[in-house]
C-alpha cells in the first residue's frame, strides 16, 4: 500500500504540479490584494481551501481510473439528484437558487454536475464513437438534462460551460466534421430558441454586453469598471496594492468573478500574460496527457477537464475584459470560492492519475476492453 | 463498438492537435484583448480611472463681514450644522427621518418633503437633509452618530443679520444661487447677494472659492484628501453707518413709517439710512415661506421698499429753501422787501391758502422761511416763473440720481420749464401751477436722500456730494452748486431762525438740542383736501394724512451733519419729524463729547 502511494507520488507530473503551484502563488497574492482592506478572513479561508484542495488532489491521484469508471454513473446520479433537490431545498441568493446547505458546507450541485457529466460522457464514449446519431443523441441527453435544470436556477454561465464541455468530449470522441459544419450553419435557429427561453436579467446581461455604455450605472457598470481597471493598469500595472479601482471598490465582486481585473490593474499586461501562459501550459499539458493516456476513458477525462478549464478561463477573462457577457463564471484556481477551487483541484488530481497510469506502459487500447 | 484501434488513435491525436490549436487561439484572443485595453487604450482608461476616484469639490470661502463705522457687525456669519444622509447605508429611512423629526422639530410637511427628496436622489450619494442647525439642535444626534448609519454632520456657516429689520434695506439679503448665477461660476450651495450692499459689494464680500481634490470610493465617500487649494475669505467692509444712531432713529420712529438719512456734510458719508418698516432679512437665509413673501409683497406698508432712496414724496415746504435761493439769485424784488400775509392769495377767483388761516402778517424772507409762510412763496414763485424754479431745483440736485450705490434708486420728478401738452407742443405753465410748485407741492417729487444731499450742500457752501456708504473712501464732489456765498449765508440764517425765532416752526422742539440746528419743516399733502374740512374732521384716516418733513444740518456754526427726515402721514414736520432731528443731533453730540 505504502509503496503504491510512494510510487504514485513519485510519478506525478512535474509540469502539472509546477503550473498548479504557480497559479496558487498568483491566487495567494491576488486574493490578498482584493480583500486586504477588511475582509482578510476571505484570504485566510481561501488558503485553507487550497490546503484541502491539494490533499484532495493527492487522494484523487491515488484512485485508479478503473475504480473511477465504476463510480461514474453513481457520481452522475448523485449530482442529478442534488440538482433536482435545489428547487425544493436550495438557498436563494441574489434571485438565484444555486446552493444546498448541508449543515457544515454549502455545496453547489451544478458545480458537482459539471464533473459528473464530464465523467459520464467520457465513460459513455470510452467504448463508442460519436459517429452515429443514436450515440450522439444519447450523450446529448446526458448533458441536456442537467443543463436544462441549471438554466432554471438560473445560472446561464454554468449551463453553457456544461454544454460546451459535452460538445468538446463528443468532438474528441469522433463527431464527424461535416455534422459540426451543418450544426454551425443551423445555430441561428438554436440561438433564437435559447433567447426566447432566457430570463429578463439574462437577456439584459447579453444586451448590456453588446453595448455596455447604454446603462452605465446598472448592468453595464461591472464591465465598464473592470475594463477601466484592466486598461488603467497599462503594461506593468499600478503596483501591488496600488490599484485604485479595486482599493476604492469600483470593481464589483473583485475577489470572486472579477479578480482578473485586480491582477491586470496591479500587475498590468505583464501579469495578465504570465497568467495566460500558465493556463496555456496547464491546459496544454492536460491535452498532452490525454494523448499518452493508457485508456480511451482516461483520454476523454483529460479532454473534458481541459475543456472545462479552457471555457472557465476564456469566459471569465472574456467577460472581465468586456468581450463576453457577464455570466458569473469563476477564474479557475484564482477566484475565491471553496467549491470551485476544490473541484478544480480534484479534476487536476484525475488528470494526475491519468499521467501516473500512463507510466505503466499499459497499451493505450486493448481490443474489447476499452476501460482497463 | 470500437473496431479499428489504429484508426481511432490517429483520429484522436488529430483532434487533440486541433483542440490544442483551439486553446491557443482562445488564449491569443484574450491576449489581443488585453493588449488593446492595456496598451492601445491605456491612457484613455487611466484617465477614466482617475476621474472615477478623484472628486474635485469646491471649498466655499467665508463671506466677508459688513461692519458699521465703529466695527460693529451688521452682517455676520454664524457657525451652523448641516445633516447629510447616504440613503443606501441606512436600513429604515422612514424610521430615521421620524426620529430626526422628533429631535429637530420638523413639521410634517417638511418631513414629507424630505422623504420625497430622499426617494428621488441617488442612493449611494450623500444628500442634504437639513441645514442651519444650531449645536444645541444637533448635539443629541452628534452624541449618538454611530447609531445613525449613513448620517453625517458637517459644520458650515450661514449669514446672519443681527439687526434684522433695522438694516434690511441697506444691507439687503442673500439667496441660493440660481441658474444664471451658475453660469457665472457659482455653485449650487452658494449664496449670492440679491439686494442692498450684499448685492453691490458681492465681488468684495464673496472671497475666492478654493478647491479640494478628494479620493472617493465607489460609494462617493471621501477616502483621502489629495490636494487642497484653500479658499480666501471675502473682504470685510466697513460701512459709514453708525448703527447706534440708526437704532436710535428707528426706536424714535416708533410705530410710524418713514425714512431718515443722516449725512456727513464734508465727506458725503451716510451715517444713518433708515427706512421703516423693514423686513427680517434673516428669513431669506433660513428659508422664506411663500406666505411670508406674499405678506411682504402685498403689505400696503411696503416693507420691502427702501423709502430713503426708492420712495418719492413731494418736497413740500422744504422746497421753499430752493425758492428762496432762486429769488436771491434772480434778485427778485420781493426778496428785499416784505409782504403782507392775510392767510390766502387770490388767483382768478380762486383762493390759494396759507397754512396759517389767520395769516402771518407782514413777513420778510427770513420770517417767511422760519414761519413757512405760503403766501410769500406764492408771490415769489409768481415773480420767478417756472424755468427759474426748475433750474434751481436742478442746481441743488433734486430730481437726479445721487448714485449712492444701491439699486434701484429713484430720481424723483421735477417739472419741465414749459408745460408739455398731450399733443407734444409746449406752453408756459399756468400761474397756479407755478405758485404751488414754489411751495413744494404739485408734480415735484424727491427722495429723502436727495433732500439730505441738498441740506448738506447748504451747509458746506454748495458742494453737491456723492453719498458714500463705504468708510474711508475718497469723498467725491459731483458738482458745485451755482450760488453766491452771501445768498447762501442769508438762507442759512433763515433756516437757523426756524429754530431760534419764537414763531419758527421748529422752535419749541429743537431749541434745547445739544448742537445748534438749522433746518426747514415741511408738510406734504397726500390728498388735496379742503383745509377747513380737514380741520373739522377730528379723525382723518391715517393713509390720507400729510407726510411730515424735516431737513437741516448741525451744528450751525461749523456744520458736520445734514439730515432729511420723512415721517409718512406724520401730518406736521414740526410735530413728528423735527423731534427726530433733535434725537440725531443729541446722539452725535453725546458721541463726540464722549470721545
Amino acid at each position: 500500500m505504502i509503496s503504491y502511494i510512494l510510487y504514485s507520488l513519485k510519478n506525478m507530473d512535474k509540469v502539472l504540479l509546477f503550473s498548479i503551484f504557480s497559479l496558487f502563488s498568483i491566487c495567494f497574492i491576488s486574493v490578498y490584494a482584493a480583500v486586504h482592506e477588511g475582509n482578510m478572513y476571505i484570504w485566510q479561508k481561501q488558503n485553507i481551501y487550497w490546503i484541502i484542495g491539494i490533499i484532495i488532489l493527492i487522494i484523487v491521484s491515488l484512485i485508479p481510473i478503473r475504480k473511477i469508471a465504476f463510480a461514474t454513473w453513481g457520481i452522475y446520479l448523485i449530482a442529478l439528484i442534488l440538482l433536482l433537490l435545489v428547487p425544493l431545498i436550495g438557498d436563494t441568493n441574489m434571485g438565484a437558487k444555486r446552493w444546498i446547505n448541508l449543515g457544515i458546507v454549502n455545496i453547489q450541485p451544478s458545480e458537482v454536475m459539471k464533473w459528473g457529466m464530464m465523467l459520464a460522457l467520457a465513460y459513455y464514449y470510452a467504448s463508442r464513437e460519436a459517429n452515429n446519431i443514436k450515440n450522439v443523441f444519447i450523450s446529448f441527453i446526458f448533458a441536456a438534462i442537467p443543463a436544462g435544470l441549471i438554466v432554471q436556477q438560473p445560472d446561464l454561465g454554468t449551463a453553457l460551460v456544461l454544454l460546451f464541455t459535452g460538445a468538446f468530449i463528443i468532438l474528441a470522441a469522433g463527431f464527424p466534421w461535416r455534422w459540426l459544419f451543418a450544426l454551425t450553419l443551423s445555430s441561428p435557429v438554436f440561438l433564437y430558441i435559447l433567447w426566447n427561453n432566457m430570463k429578463d436579467y439574462q437577456k439584459g446581461r447579453v444586451m448590456m454586453f453588446l453595448d455596455p455604455q447604454q446603462d452605465p450605472l446598472d448592468k453595464g457598470y461591472h464591465v465598464i469598471q473592470s475594463s477601466i481597471a484592466i486598461g488603467s493598469g497599462g503594461l506593468f500595472g499600478k503596483g501591488f496594492l496600488e490599484g485604485t479601482q479595486s482599493r476604492l471598490h469600483f470593481l464589483p465582486e473583485q475577489h470572486t468573478d472579477f479578480i482578473f481585473a485586480v491582477i491586470a490593474e496591479q500587475g498590468g499586461l505583464l501579469a495578465g500574460v504570465v497568467l495566460l501562459c500558465l493556463y496555456t501550459l496547464l491546459i496544454g499539458r492536460i491535452i498532452y496527457i490525454s494523448s499518452i493516456a493508457s485508456s480511451r476513458f482516461a483520454s476523454l477525462i483529460c479532454i473534458g477537464v481541459a475543456a472545462i478549464f479552457t471555457l472557465y478561463v476564456f469566459i471569465n477573462i472574456g467577460m472581465v475584459s468586456g468581450i463576453l457577457p457577464v455570466v458569473g463564471v469563476p477564474l479557475p484556481f484564482i477566484s475565491y470560492g471553496g467549491t470551485s477551487l476544490i473541484t478544480v483541484l480534484a479534476a487536476s488530481g484525475l488528470v494526475m492519475r491519468v499521467y501516473i497510469e500512463s507510466k505503466n506502459k499499459i497499451p493505450w487500447q486493448r481490443p474489447g476492453n476499452p476501460l482497463s | 463498438m470500437i473496431s479499428n484501434n489504429r484508426h481511432i488513435r490517429q483520429q484522436f491525436d488529430t483532434r487533440t492537435h486541433i483542440l490544442m490549436l483551439f486553446l491557443l487561439l482562445l488564449m491569443m484572443t484574450l491576449f489581443a484583448r488585453l493588449l488593446y485595453l492595456q496598451w492601445y487604450q491605456h491612457e484613455n482608461l487611466l484617465l477614466q480611472s482617475n476621474n472615477n476616484r478623484i472628486n474635485v469639490v469646491p471649498v466655499l470661502p467665508t463671506r466677508g463681514l459688513i461692519l458699521d463705522r465703529d466695527g460693529i457687525p451688521l452682517a455676520s456669519n454664524k457657525i451652523s450644522y448641516r445633516i447629510h444622509l447616504i440613503p443606501e447605508h441606512c436600513e429604515d429611512i422612514h424610521a430615521l427621518l421620524v426620529d430626526l423629526q422628533n429631535k429637530l422639530l420638523w413639521s410634517d410637511k417638511k418631513l414629507n418633503y424630505i422623504e420625497r427628496q430622499v426617494k428621488r436622489s441617488r442612493r449611494d450619494r450623500p444628500m442634504l437633509i437639513d441645514d442651519q442647525l444650531t449645536w444645541m439642535q444637533v448635539a443629541p444626534i452628534a452624541a449618538r452618530i454611530h447609531h445613525y448609519p449613513g448620517l453625517d454632520l458637517l459644520s458650515s456657516t450661514h449669514r446672519y443679520y443681527p439687526y434684522k429689520e433695522l438694516t434690511s434695506h441697506l444691507i439687503g439679503y442673500l439667496s441660493l444661487a440660481r441658474d444664471n448665477d451658475l453660469k457665472n461660476g457659482y455653485r449650487h450651495t452658494e449664496y449670492v447677494g440679491r439686494t442692498g450692499l450684499e448685492r453691490e459689494l458681492e465681488n468684495e464680500l464673496h472671497g475666492i472659492t478654493g478647491s479640494q481634490q478628494e479620493e472617493v470610493n465607489a460609494r462617493g465617500q471621501r477616502v483621502s484628501i489629495l490636494h487642497t487649494v484653500p479658499a480666501s475669505i471675502g473682504d470685510n467692509i466697513n460701512t459709514t453707518i453708525d448703527i447706534g444712531l440708526q437704532q436710535t432713529i428707528w426706536d424714535q420712529l416708533g410705530d410710524e413709517t418713514g425714512a431718515v438719512v443722516v449725512m456727513d456734510v464734508h465727506s458725503g458719508e451716510v451715517i444713518a439710512l433708515v427706512s421703516k418698516p423693514g423686513f427680517n432679512s434673516n428669513l431669506f437665509i433660513t428659508g422664506l415661506g411663500q406666505e411670508q413673501w406674499d405678506d411682504w409683497r402685498f403689505n400696503p406698508q411696503k416693507p420691502l421698499m427702501n423709502r430713503a432712496i426708492q420712495a418719492t414724496y413731494p418736497p413740500a415746504s422744504t422746497l421753499k429753501v430752493i425758492t428762496s435761493l432762486a429769488g436771491l439769485k434772480h434778485h427778485s424784488p420781493l426778496i428785499h422787501q416784505s409782504t403782507y400775509c392775510n392767510g390766502f392769495i387770490e388767483l382768478n377767483d380762486r383762493k390759494l391758502r396759507c397754512w396759517n388761516k389767520r395769516g402771518h402778517g407782514q413777513v420778510n424772507l427770513e420770517q417767511s422761511l422760519s414761519q413757512s409762510c405760503d403766501v410769500f412763496y406764492y408771490k415769489l414763485g409768481e415773480e420767478l416763473g417756472m424755468p427759474a424754479l426748475v433750474d434751481e431745483m436742478k442746481n441743488w440736485g433734486l430730481g437726479t440720481f445721487t448714485h449712492i450705490g444701491l439699486t434701484p434708486e429713484s430720481d424723483g420728478n421735477i417739472p419741465t420749464p414749459l408745460q408739455i401738452l398731450s399733443n407734444g407742443r409746449t406752453r408756459p405753465w399756468y400761474q397756479g401751477n407755478i405758485m404751488i410748485t414754489a411751495i413744494g407741492q404739485g408734480s415735484t417729487t424727491v427722495t429723502p436722500l436727495q433732500i439730505a444731499r441738498f441740506a448738506a450742500a447748504i451747509a458746506n457752501g454748495g458742494d453737491i456730494l456723492k453719498p458714500q456708504l463705504i468708510l474711508h473712501q475718497q469723498s467725491e464732489i459731483l458738482w458745485h452748486a451755482d450760488v453766491q456765498p452771501e445768498h447762501l449765508r442769508e438762507v442759512q440764517h433763515a433756516m437757523r431762525s426756524v429754530v431760534t425765532q419764537r414763531h419758527g416752526t421748529a422752535h419749541r422742539v429743537l431749541e434745547g438740542a445739544k448742537w445748534d440746528i438749522a433746518g426747514k419743516t415741511g408738510t406734504a399733502q397726500v390728498v388735496a383736501m379742503e383745509r377747513d374740512k380737514s380741520k373739522q374732521d377730528t379723525v382723518v384716516e391715517r393713509h390720507l394724512k400729510d407726510h411730515a418733513w424735516f431737513m437741516g444740518y448741525a451744528p450751525f456754526d461749523h456744520p458736520q451733519i445734514a439730515f432729511a427726515i420723512l415721517v409718512e402721514h406724520g401730518e406736521h414736520g414740526s410735530s413728528s419729524a423735527a423731534p427726530i432731528a433733535k434725537t440725531i443731533v443729541d446722539y452725535l453730540a453725546d458721541k463726540e463729547s464722549a470721545q
